[in-house]
């Protein structure tokens, strides 16, 4: 290819990557309006007198759809970003409880079986440098995954403060991920042997290793069909925070 | 007295649903399509609240967040922005220029009305 081919192909992706940015951005109206609507709808079919528990189960799944496809769109956004060397680099001393904690709100507010995360540490807390919006992505993809493929119990985050780094586990008791697939688990696209059915777009985990690696960590997985599937995240901790 | 907001936002639909929205909740609503319109009538109506839109035409919820600053009868009026964009850039830009909240869309209405509640009391 010549020099002026890969000039004209680089345009070319280079607009299909702002026109999938602007795309994205321009479905979150609609959603929005949908949002709206359900809620006028609800309200209404409550001063009216006509809500009764069907009716509320299914406008509640509306609801959850929207949030569902508003994290795919985050999540193409995210991707089309990191394709194209476009995403955040600033990083600040921080400590990761303070992301975290927000989570078990957000997440008992989105599941109808009243799970909530739950969240331990130990150890003395000590601040990481890392970017924010990076760690509340990483973690939000580990937990919203924890929370589809959970059985019985809650997912859990432990937290682990160690001599010289932060250990940070995030774990669930649900199906698994069979051996074949953990080798291409972290890759764009790529879904669980055992996820047919289960809505996801298989760039989550593409997020997350991206992010872990660019905030200076590591990630690695252990999982068993059936029985579920521990992500353990490792940050050291700055030199002037030991 | 039931407290007057105007809303701003220029997808028709949205407008009309969210304006529905806080009419049941006994607000009084104003509504512009875009932040040129919203701009005069705030001169005009000085509505206790703003909620606009940031990316609209003519004028956009950042100019339309630094001409209120600037305007004697408009400065005091909380302003709440609702916007697609979730970057820290774009919100840290919005409070910088004295935005009273930054609700990122999609949202439900029960947070949109926990922003009103808290920016009119704090006005009063």
């Amino acid at each position: 290819m010549n020099s002026t081919h890969t000039s004209e192909s680089n345009t070319l992706l280079s607009n299909a990557s702002n026109v999938l940015a602007i795309t994205a951005h321009e479905f979150k109206t609609p959603l929005t309006t949908i949002a709206s609507i359900v809620d006028l709808l609800s309200i209404k079919l409550q001063a009216d007198r006509y809500m009764n528990p069907f009716y509320e189960q299914q406008l509640s799944r509306i609801t959850s759809e929207i949030f569902s496809l508003n994290n795919m769109l985050d999540e193409m956004l995210t991707i089309n970003n990191i394709l194209s060397g476009n995403f955040e680099a600033k990083k600040e001393l921080l400590y990761v409880e303070e992301q975290i904690l927000p989570l078990k709100e957000q997440f008992r507010s989105l599941t109808d079986d009243r799970k909530t995360l739950q969240i331990t540490m130990s150890g003395t807390p000590c601040k990481i440098l890392a970017n924010s919006g990076q760690l509340t992505r990483i973690f939000t993809n580990l937990v919203s995954n924890a929370f589809k493929f959970s059985h019985e119990n809650a997912p859990a985050i432990h937290l682990s403060y160690q001599e010289n780094t932060l250990v940070i586990t995030v774990s669930d008791d649900g199906i698994g991920i069979p051996a074949e697939d953990l080798p291409h688990l972290f890759q764009p696209y790529y879904r669980g042997s055992n996820t047919k059915g289960i809505a996801g777009t298989g760039l989550g985990l593409t997020i997350v290793k991206t992010f872990v690696a660019a905030n200076d960590g590591d990630i690695t997985v252990s999982s068993e069909p059936d029985k579920g599937t521990v992500f353990t995240l490792a940050f050291r901790y700055p030199d002037t925070c030991q | 007295m039931n407290a007057r907001i105007l809303l701003i936002e220029d997808k028709a639909g949205l407008l009309d649903t969210l304006k529905s929205l806080l009419e049941l909740h006994d607000y009084t609503v104003i509504t512009a399509g875009n932040g040129e319109e919203g701009f005069a009538m705030a001169i005009r109506y000085l509505p206790d609240l703003v909620i606009s839109d940031i990316y609209m035409p003519v004028i956009n919820g950042y100019e339309l967040l630094d001409k209120f600053r600037e305007h004697p009868s408009l400065c005091k009026i909380p302003v709440l922005i609702t916007s697609g964009k979730k970057e820290d850039d774009e919100i840290t830009n919005a409070m910088q220029k004295g935005a009273a909240g930054y609700l990122v869309k999609p949202f439900v209405f029960v947070h949109l009305h926990e922003q009103i509640k808290k920016a009119l009391k704090k006005e009063r």
